[in-house]
């Protein structure tokens, strides 16, 4: 009774055998493995660190001055890095246990949950051992529960706390206040002896500028690959493999490596771009996404979009490092405590809502997508605040198709894939209808 | 090339199938409980439509897949969601159709659609069964009472008992104590069927509600749960015997567009 398996014109999906066939190896997929060996040596560079006695600062993604910690030699630990890393190899049940048997809530944040898990046993962690903090960074006050994230380590293990309260983008337009940044930058000065007397060193300006140098050279060339998805087709998947190529500008901010591999990926984007090569077979689809992505179920979740030659050709989630692409930010080693103030007030999760929703518009209509989805997570509230609005505001007043997905970037037990697969199949069989039209 | 076209839904609670003829008249119906075996349930729906039509295997171009066991009806030729087969089958049923509400087992979805049957928006209940047709079979379970029975002895309230667990699991428990403290066991159906139509009209909010309104999926059959919706919605839904089978319907329909288009545009063959 078959009739061949092979799609039809009129197919909205893909049939059985095309679920089957193998998406072909992209090749040109060298940077990829240059990220995880970047992050390997990260991770040994914190093992070296300790036995050689270096001082630790945990600090959060969003907005921190690494290349001022860089200046004095401390190390930074971004314990929601280890964290994710953590949760994508399967290892976040058991720190969050360790949480929730000290009795935090099922429905507190996982991020938070993982830490003090990780703090609870000592360090110790599925990728190993992370160092205790000499200095606990508090830079980012976006978030309420971050602040007493760090809070509880410090009673866990009695490091000081340093807090640099970066104010929130209140302008729709995004604007900052001069006195914003001066305020910020006051906070910075403040810190500088701070850390002289917790490492014993002299602040050595040169040091931090040669760092701001490094890092304004770096983040000149991730924002070139970002914008690499404005082509016909993208390249790249900017937000499955940017989670990958983000993590550099996230680690190694202000060292010569981290300028290397956005040089080696921005040269690899556009060898993919010259030998039609990219994250999937086809480009069929060109979405946006928004939201904090999934890490326990990451490649099967990936594969929910893969399947529909999906391409994901810009996103958020990488933003929450810095908003490179909105060029609100340059950093400027002739002027380094004010434009790394100017840096630290630019984190995506800074923005204000009505801000948020005018960089997807402008990321729907500069990238030519088809859709959008947004991801959002039960583990942060601050993050998915106002998904259903967005994609209300999106789908009903803009016509762009949005989907909104939910479950949890690093709690396994949120996600369902029988009902996420679902909703995304679903999603693009009524792209594939409207594109027939 | 045969001429029929099947379209089986493999839902969490019924397996439903529907044949459809070269002309779109459905010719056969079949109905069974899913089970863990999903791939048995849809051959045995699948031979039962066949039989019931007097229809030979060789006579069908074309098998769709929809539902949550879709990928595992391996032996038909696409899978498509739920949602776009609902959205075709309720426009089949009921041509001036712009939404659709589908509740089933476990999920309740609002679908706007087009004139054409296709989805233009959807929203589905969170990773839940509060709002479902779970929360009603729940509540039968607890009080000893078969499906049918619960939407029929809910028809003779006039005060619904305000069930205020938005949890499947816990509602069974809820129900309980409302008999304890005295309620009528019609109060508290009445109350139940409220609360979820209540959370399915927010659902319709989100992708607009826009008339005329199909009622579909397993619960369309429960004349309380279509009475606490028009009640709400101060409109009347579309409803009938057929709309339990819409997915099924909507699948067979995209089978028959199949194989329309194939005619026109014959792909290679596997």
């Amino acid at each position: 009774m078959f009739i061949g398996y092979i799609n039809v014109p009129g197919d909205i999906g893909p049939t059985a055998q095309a679920l089957e066939a193998k998406v072909p190896k992209a090749g040109f997929d060298e940077a990829k493995r240059l990220q995880g060996t970047l992050l390997k040596r990260y991770l040994e560079s914190l093992w070296a660190g300790a036995a050689a006695g270096r001082k630790f600062a945990y600090t959060f993604v969003m907005g921190n001055p690494i290349e001022l910690l860089s200046a004095f030699g401390i190390v930074p630990v971004f314990p929601e890095v280890t964290c994710l890393n953590i949760s994508y190899r399967g290892g976040a049940p058991g720190l969050i246990a360790a949480s929730e048997e000290e009795g935090y809530s099922t429905d507190a944040c996982g991020y938070v949950k993982m830490g003090v898990g990780a703090a609870l046993k000592g360090g110790q962690t599925p990728i190993g051992n992370i160092p205790r903090p000499d200095i606990l960074l508090l830079n980012y006050s976006g978030c309420q529960i971050y602040i007493h994230w760090w809070e509880q380590l410090h009673y866990l293990t009695g490091a000081p706390i340093y807090t640099v309260d970066v104010p929130y983008i209140r302008e729709y337009d995004g604007r900052v206040p001069p006195h914003d940044i001066d305020y910020v930058v006051g906070q910075l000065k403040e810190l500088i002896p701070d850390l002289e007397k917790a490492t014993g060193s002299p602040f050595d300006e040169e040091a931090l500028r040669e760092a701001i140098d490094r890092s304004r050279e770096a983040w000149d060339l991730w924002r070139q690959c970002l914008e690499t998805g404005t082509l016909r087709p993208t390249p790249f998947d900017a937000y499955f493999e940017s989670i990958y190529y983000m993590s550099p500008i996230t680690l190694l901010r202000g060292t010569a490596e981290c300028v290397d591999f956005y040089r080696f990926l921005l040269d690899e984007l556009h060898r993919r771009h010259e030998a039609g090569v990219g994250p999937t077979k086809d480009e069929k689809f060109r979405i946006i996404f928004e939201g904090v992505p999934n890490y326990p179920y990451f490649k099967s979740f990936w594969d929910l979009f893969k399947k529909w030659d999906a391409r994901c050709v810009a996103s958020t989630y990488p933003k929450v490092a810095g908003m490179v692409d909105s060029g609100s930010f340059r950093l400027d080693p002739g002027r380094p405590l004010e434009s790394l103030a100017e840096y630290m007030i630019h984190a995506y999760c800074n923005l204000n809502m009505i801000g948020r929703v005018g960089l997807l518009e402008r990321y729907v209509k500069d990238y030519q997508a088809d859709g959008m989805i947004i991801h959002a997570i039960k583990s942060c509230r601050s993050f998915s605040m106002g998904h259903g609005d967005i994609r209300e505001h999106f789908a009903k007043e803009l016509d762009v198709p949005t989907l909104l997905i939910e479950s949890d970037h690093v709690d396994p037990r949120y996600y369902s894939e029988a009902q996420m697969r679902n909703r995304v199949d679903a999603f693009f069989e009524t792209l594939a209808l409207r594109k027939r039209r | 090339m045969g001429a029929y076209s099947v379209g089986i839904d493999a839902g969490s609670t019924y397996t439903k199938g529907v044949l459809l003829d070269a002309q779109r008249t459905i010719v056969g119906t079949a109905v069974q409980m899913t089970g863990v075996n999903i791939v048995a349930a849809a051959n045995n729906v699948y031979r039962a439509v066949l039989q019931e039509a007097g229809v030979a295997e060789g006579d069908v171009g074309c098998l769709v897949g929809t539902g949550y066991g879709r990928y595992n009806i391996k032996f038909g030729h696409v899978q498509i969601t739920e949602i776009s087969c609902h959205a075709k089958g309720a426009s089949f049923l009921f041509p001036a159709t712009h939404t659709v509400l589908d509740m089933g087992g476990q999920d309740t979805k609002a679908i706007r659609t087009n004139e054409r049957g296709e989805v233009v928006d959807f929203c589905m209940n969170d990773k839940c069964a509060a709002g479902t047709g779970r929360f009603i079979e729940g509540s039968a379970r607890a009080l000893g009472l078969s499906l049918k029975e619960v939407g029929d002895l809910s028809l003779r309230s006039n005060r619904a008992v305000q069930v205020s667990s938005t949890c499947a699991v816990f509602a069974e428990s809820e129900t309980l104590e409302l008999l304890a403290w005295g309620h009528s066991l019609e109060d508290i159906l009445y109350g139940v069927h409220s609360s979820i139509a209540t959370r399915a009209i927010g659902l319709l909010q989100r992708v607009g509600i826009e008339p005329e309104l199909a009622f579909t999926g397993g619960v369309s059959l429960n004349r309380g749960m279509v009475r606490c919706l028009e009640e709400q919605l101060g409109v009347k839904l579309n409803t009938s015997e057929r709309t339990m089978f819409c997915g099924a319907i909507g699948a067979a329909l995209f089978g028959l567009e199949r194989m329309e288009q194939e005619v026109a545009a014959p792909p290679v063959r596997a």
